[in-house]
């Protein structure tokens, strides 16, 4: 029997195609994949279109546009500044450009080189700067639920039923917060180990990206980074340090925050 | 000097990206001196509105730029050269969002065979995507951005950005499966 091709399967067949499925709908995808010979053989044609797209000629930038670009540019601003009209003002331009376009190139080259030096500097720091320790505990964490089957110990949408499960555990467990209305919907919590001790860390999905909020312990202060490609942003209240990790760009998570702190209520009075 | 400043984060926002938005203009357009075209144009309309980067992603905010930029240049210069869906009868964008040639008919996996099409082929075809589908495609595979990234530039949700392009997948290999 062929099983039915549907919509849906057409759209999961393309996120995991684009790398866009959450870890836990990949899985079960590639489980039908192997099973399913007609999805196999449509996923296989999808990835020949893939490549045949992706080894089509491209086409190199002209090489004086970016010189005419920046000719532009400076009449521009000129003729918003200053406003000269006439010939001579043409001719002087015209060395200025060729004069910007041999610095464009010197920047270009710097630019490269320093984009070399920076990342292994970078790299080193990474592997020698301890201090951070804590923002590394908690990013490897976030690496171990990625890797994991499913990100999370409990798997819930139900901030009714992550909470008590923290609350089990933990001696002291984090509000949790539903925040599927500001686009970070609740998918779970896990206990993670920073230093020696177990941790509660939320996990959020925003799109097909994974965002962990591990809560520590208050009065800790760890820096806003970039660790093994995952931004970090931390911040404290009364009761925990923050502290989010994702693959989601800084800004985001900066909302992330900015949501999670609006919609986390006040603590409970016991 | 405020002019100079604002020379100084153009070339540190715009620049850079460079050589991905004539890329892009060149799939949207469908040809050199037209990208060119709308690259200077885009260039500067980036240049007068670089205020309005809010320093998110660099990368992003240029191509939309790129973007709107060529259909706008399009919509002027060659208004036939482009097919949106939106100006499709709704008949016609109910057929190609949800059945599209090939109809809602299940294929055996004896059918499905790997097509072999030339670079040519594959080139033409995404020529004569309509164009919401096509920048998806491109967007995706030749500028290799993710689909937030794609939603973005787009401004359409990401949901819509994953129907375009699994639709216009579909469309793709009709085309390319017709050829034979």
């Amino acid at each position: 029997m062929i099983a039915s091709i549907t919509d849906n399967d057409e759209l999961q067949m393309n996120a995991y195609c684009d790398g866009e499925l959450d870890p836990v709908s990949a899985i079960e995808f590639e489980r039908r994949l192997a099973g399913d010979q007609s999805l196999k053989a449509r996923y296989e044609r999808l990835l020949a279109l893939r490549r045949a797209v992706r080894s089509l000629p491209q086409h190199e930038m002209p090489p004086g546009l970016l010189a005419r670009i920046n000719s532009k540019l400076d009449a521009d601003g000129s003729g918003q500044v200053v406003g000269f009209p006439g010939q001579s003002v043409r001719a002087g331009r015209m060395v200025r450009l060729r004069q910007r376009s041999w610095s464009l190139q010197a920047l270009a080259a710097a630019a490269v080189l320093g984009a070399v030096i920076a990342s292994s500097v970078m790299v080193t720091m990474e592997r020698y700067d301890l201090r951070d320790d804590v923002a590394r505990q908690v990013v490897a964490g976030h690496i171990r639920g990625q890797l994991a089957s499913q990100p999370f110990d409990v798997a819930s949408s139900d901030r009714h039923t992550v909470k008590p499960w923290f609350t089990s555990r933990l001696p002291e467990s984090p509000q949790v917060p539903d925040l599927a209305a500001q686009g970070f919907v609740l998918v779970g919590g896990r206990v993670d180990v920073v230093g020696h001790d177990p941790v509660a860390t939320i996990v959020y999905k925003h799109a097909a990206h994974t965002v962990s909020l591990t809560t520590l312990p208050p009065g800790q202060s760890v820096s806003d980074q970039t660790i093994a490609g995952y931004n970090v942003r931390s911040w404290n209240d009364a009761q925990f340090t923050y502290v989010a990790v994702s693959d989601l760009p800084s800004a985001d998570l900066a909302t992330f925050e900015h949501v999670f702190s609006a919609g986390s209520p006040a603590p409970e009075i016991k | 000097m405020q002019n100079k400043d604002e020379r100084a984060v153009f070339d540190e926002v715009f620049l850079p990206h460079m050589a991905e938005a004539y890329r892009l203009a060149q799939w949207l357009t469908g040809n050199s001196y037209d990208a060119e075209d709308v690259v200077q144009d885009a260039a500067l309309r980036a240049f007068r509105g670089i205020k309005s980067f809010g320093a998110v992603n660099a990368r992003a905010w240029s191509l939309t730029i790129v973007r709107n930029t060529a259909y706008s240049w399009l919509m002027k210069n060659r208004p036939k050269a482009v097919v949106f869906t939106d100006d499709l009868s709704v008949a016609e964008q109910q057929e190609l969002e949800h059945e599209g040639p090939q109809g809602t008919r299940i294929e055996t996996p004896e059918e499905i065979a790997l097509f072999k099409a030339d670079a040519e082929e594959v080139q033409r075809a995404l020529a004569q995507l309509p164009a919401h589908f096509r920048e998806v495609i491109v967007l995706r595979e030749i500028n290799q951005l993710n689909y937030r990234d794609i939603a973005e530039i787009t401004s359409v949700p990401i949901g819509t950005v994953m129907s375009r392009l699994s639709r216009g997948r579909q469309l793709l290999i009709a085309l390319l499966g017709d050829r034979k």
